[in-house]
């Protein structure tokens, strides 16, 4: 772990108004190569803003972001993806009509020939590429749920709320990201699920090298099992960064959570 | 009996079926019984819906995708040779062929991109305008053909800009206006005929006439339409591959995922502006060779073919038939243009009548009447 | 140029602008409360007009001939009924489809106006011919200098600002508005405190027509010509011109209604071929400016949430 303590990505000073609401006020975080961060803070701190800016939904107001010692400040989100940063969404959104394995292969985009002359005319190489990313995609859902795997060409309409988070999860890991978003992945389902659901994070994450993680979540348990350091946000701004067990102890942040609730 | 051999009886059994349906529904003059065949046609859907044959029947035709092609193309020519004299039936189904092409353009740009396009009837008759301004010149036209769909596709890209610019469905108003704006521009100009239009020259391979009729023996005369029928049919199996590659690949896929959440795409390394370019630019080129053959087939256009109700009828041809469905787009063709042509009491009401079937459609049944599947990137490959 | 031909454009275009923006104004409000584009907004002005002028008809029929109260008559009767189909359009087409994908909304609205303008085609007697519509106002004139101002104009004019201002004090001062407004910023918010949502909707949507409505009367009035394919070309102006002002908004649709109606008399009085021209240069125009400024010159209220 520590020959490689390299630094993935980095906030300095990042800010984003929402006309009078600062969303996110003068952030300044670290990331280290491997590390799994907790982002936590009440409602509307400004967590998912900061998943937003990072991935160029939003453009920040103030600040830089760097990610692999790259100023991607205001990148548009397709060369954010490119560079390695993949994220599922707090309110899931996958494509419903779609199967899973379309779904999956959306997020493997740059690993697909998008040549339209290939597409189009070579289609032997395509059927040959499709069957290759068919196998990995079928491994990876394995891990997460061997069931799930067989209903590979079903529509994701279909299915249960945390089938299609593992899905939306699976959608971000296809293409080896250097950094995965979580934005609260365990919404609405119950803890042996989100259990569940940590264990296969943690088993992909041996498998793709140097993957990061920053979780946005509520449940507590979950952030205290699995992350190295936890950031607190409260209106836009970090009031508290360390252990979990530092944090959860914080003054600050006890009083952030009640006042927030 | 094996499962294979059961199922090409069936295709075979519908192919005939579907044969003498269209063969006798074309003959039939009587508007008694036209209508009575509809009634019959309804009746028999309606009960093969009651008694789950519609799912037997569909899962056998998804197994043999190419016994399937190959019986619609053999039944299509069929019934074209059956009315091998007559220029009304043929000309016809030469311009239900003509329509699917158009309207798989349209699907090509909503069902499969979702960029909404209200002016597929202006991009039509670009091509239109293009075969009559280029067949008084040299150029070969087979070329025409080509051309009139790169001209529709060129004057298209004016549109790109702000049809990409607009948020959401607003872009339905660019192309409405720009549908409005064809028109007018055609009526009120006088180097493209004004109201009264202009004459095309019939098309003409290798000095092969397509608008004299073919002479085979001393009694037997073919209808120089069948010329067009066998052009047409070629276009529409040449879109039809091509629609059918495009859903089939990676590229279908993108289409998908813009159409359904551009968020979402953007933020897995789709360009949302690239694929939606390419996939207006090639609806328009669609609708513009569709639109140049037609104009030589009929020898001569005017500017209130172009207007915004034929541009809903194209809409409404892909909605009926099912956003992004191939299948649904030939049926819904066949039944938007043939319908009028042969029932002549709802010839003069047809626009008002596809409006109200379109918002049933809608509010009832928005899939359309063959809804469009999963993708399958290789038929009958599950992994 | 001549004095007199300037104020006639100015004249001219202030009440183009004036029917534009009180076409925008529909689009906006419906926009603001459910998030849809409704594409038969102009369709049911154009029917509004229809139905002013068969209450015309009927009026002179029966002997009613004084100039005013057939005036009151058409209003009422074109207004009112507009009113009442636009809630029903709202009830039955637009409310079914709320959960549905927006394009379906626009889609089924487009086509309500296709029945609609097939409808007046072709069971209005001779509908597919424009119908002269009667000079109900005042026809006296002002000269000052070269320019000659008619009355039916002035009171055109002061009758539509009056109605936009109306609109306006509706739209920000009185409970109704407040509930309009409330519902067109936060739906779930508004349903929680009390406000009947649907009933909301419907009046809103009652509004916009009846509104449209009175645009289209004065349209008549002003032109004297009716036909069944009116309603197209406003309808486009006018939802360019909600768009351009920042759907959503309403003095954004008035300002975007004068806009379009300035640019396409700057168009009538700069361009020499322009009189055939018309309409291909409105149309442009509406296409130029989309692109120019697709979210509109007063910005929208959010950007899309995450
Ligand atoms: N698109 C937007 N437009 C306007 N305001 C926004 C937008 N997105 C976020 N905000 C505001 O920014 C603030 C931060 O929101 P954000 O969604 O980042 O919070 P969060 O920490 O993710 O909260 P939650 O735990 O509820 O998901 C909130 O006050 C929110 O209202
Ligand atoms: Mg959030």
């Amino acid at each position: 772990m520590d020959q490689q303590k390299e630094t993935v990505l980095a906030f300095r000073g990042l800010t984003r108004r929402f006309g009078g609401v600062v969303a996110l006020n003068e952030f300044d975080m670290e990331l280290d190569n491997g590390q799994i961060v907790g982002l936590i803070g009440p409602n509307g701190s400004g967590k998912t803003t900061s998943f937003n800016v990072l991935t160029g939904i939003y453009s920040a107001n103030g600040g830089t972001i760097e990610f692999l010692g790259q100023d991607i400040t205001n990148w548009p989100a397709q060369k954010v993806y490119e560079a390695g940063v993949a994220r599922t969404f707090q309110r899931s959104r996958l494509c419903l009509e779609l199967s899973i394995f379309d779904n999956v292969m959306i997020g493997n985009h740059k690993r697909l020939n998008q040549g339209i002359l290939f597409n189009i005319f070579q289609r032997k190489a395509l059927k040959a590429q499709i069957e290759e990313n068919y196998s990995e995609a079928h491994k990876l859902l394995k891990i997460f749920d061997p069931a799930l795997a067989e209903k590979i060409f079903d529509p994701v309409g279909s299915l249960r709320m945390i089938d299609r988070r593992r899905i939306e999860i699976c959608r971000a890991l296809i293409s080896h990201p250097r950094l995965l978003l979580l934005d609260e992945p365990s919404a609405g389902m119950t803890h042996e699920e989100t259990r569940e659901l940590m264990d296969d994070i943690l088993e992909v994450r041996e498998m793709i090298d140097g993957l990061s993680i920053i979780l946005v979540e509520h449940e507590m348990g979950m952030i205290e099992r699995v992350t190295d350091k936890c950031i607190v946000l409260n209106f836009g701004q970090k009031i508290c960064e360390g252990a979990y067990r530092d944090v959860a102890s914080d003054k600050l942040v006890q009083e952030a959570y009640l006042g927030g609730e | 009996m094996t499962q294979s051999l059961k199922d090409k009886l069936v295709i075979l059994s519908l192919a005939v079926l579907a044969t003498a349906f269209m063969i006798t529904f074309l003959a039939i003059e009587e508007q008694a019984e036209i209508f009575a065949l509809l009634v019959l046609a309804a009746v028999l859907v309606f009960a093969s819906a009651k008694f789950g044959l519609i799912e037997t029947i569909s899962g056998c035709l998804s197994r043999n995708e190419r016994l399937l092609n190959g019986a619609v193309v053999a039944a299509t020519l069929i019934v074209a040779f059956w009315f091998y004299e007559d220029h009304f039936p043929l000309l016809m189904i030469a311009t239900v062929l003509l329509y699917t092409v158009a309207s798989c353009g349209l699907n090509m740009q909503f069902g499969y991109t979702g960029v909404v396009n209200f002016a597929g009837a202006a991009f039509f008759g670009i091509g239109c305008y293009t075969a009559a301004v280029l067949g008084e010149t040299s150029v070969p036209m087979l070329m025409v053909i080509i051309v009139g769909g790169l001209v529709a596709a060129l004057v298209g890209s004016i549109l790109i800009i702000p049809v990409l610019r607009t948020r959401g469905h607003y872009a339905a108003v660019v192309t409405i206006a720009f549908g409005l704006l064809f028109r007018t521009f055609l009526e009120v100009n006088d180097a493209l005929g004004g109201p009264q239009g202009l004459g095309v020259s019939g098309m003409n391979i290798f000095g092969w006439d397509f608008n004299s009729g073919i002479t085979l023996t001393d009694d037997i005369e073919v209808s120089f339409y069948m010329n067009y029928v066998i052009l047409a049919l070629i276009m529409v199996m040449l879109t039809f591959v091509l629609m059918r590659r495009i859903e089939r690949s990676w590229i279908g896929l993108n289409f998908d995922a813009v159409r359904l959440d551009e968020t979402a795409a953007a933020c897995y390394g789709i360009d949302i502006k690239h694929w939606k370019i390419l996939s207006f630019t090639l609806g328009n080129f669609l609708a513009g060779t569709a639109g140049a053959l037609y104009a030589m087939m009929l020898g001569f256009i005017a500017p209130s073919n172009f207007a915004f109700s034929d541009s809903l009828i194209l809409v409404s041809i892909v909605l009926l038939g099912g956003m992004g469905s191939l299948w649904g787009t030939i049926l819904a063709a066949g039944l938007v243009v043939l319908l009028p042509e042969k029932l002549q009491a709802i010839q003069e009401y047809r626009f008002l009548i596809y409006a109200v079937v379109m918002i049933l459609i809608l509010l009832f049944r928005p899939q359309g009447v063959l809804p469009r599947g999963l993708r399958a990137y290789i038929p009958g490959w599950r992994g | 140029m001549d004095v007199g031909l300037l104020g006639q454009f100015v004249v001219n275009g202030m009440m183009l602008g004036m029917m534009y923006a009180l076409v925008a104004v529909g689009f906006t409000l419906f926009f603001g409360v459910l998030d849809v584009i409704k594409f038969s907004h102009g369709d049911v002005l154009m029917v509004g007009t229809f139905a002013g002028f068969t209450t015309y008809i009927g009026m002179t029929a029966i002997g009613i001939d004084n100039a005013l109260l057939q005036l009151v008559g058409v209003l009422v009767i074109s207004i009112g009924s507009m009113a009442v189909m636009g809630a029903i359009i709202a009830r039955y087409l637009v409310l079914p489809l709320k959960s549905a994908p927006p394009l379906n909304t626009l889609l089924v609205t487009l086509m309500l106006g296709t029945v609609l303008r097939e409808a007046i085609r072709l069971f209005y007697p001779d509908g597919s011919n424009p119908k002269h519509f009667p000079a109900l106002l005042p026809t006296d004139s002002w000269a000052v200098g070269s320019f000659t101002l008619r009355a039916d104009s002035a009171i055109l004019l002061l009758a539509g600002l009056l109605v936009i201002i109306g609109v306006n004090v509706l739209i920000n001062r009185t409970r109704l508005g407040l509930a309009i407004r409330a519902v067109a910023q936060d739906e779930e918010t508004a349903k929680c405190m009390g406000i009947n949502f649907k009933m909301i909707v419907l009046l809103t949507f009652a509004l916009g027509s009846g509104v449209a409505a009175f645009a289209g009367v004065m349209n008549g009035l002003y032109y004297n010509e009716i036909n069944f394919g009116m309603g197209l070309l406003l309808g486009v102006i006018g939802f360019s011109a909600a768009i351009v002002g920042g759907l959503g908004n309403i003095y954004g649709a008035i300002l975007g209604g004068f806009l379009f109606a300035g640019l396409q008399t700057l168009g009538a009085v700069a361009l020499p071929f322009s009189s055939a021209y018309k309409d291909v240069f409105a149309f442009a125009v509406v296409i130029a400016i989309i692109a120019w400024r697709p979210t509109g010159l007063i910005a929208e209220k959010t950007s899309e949430r995450v």
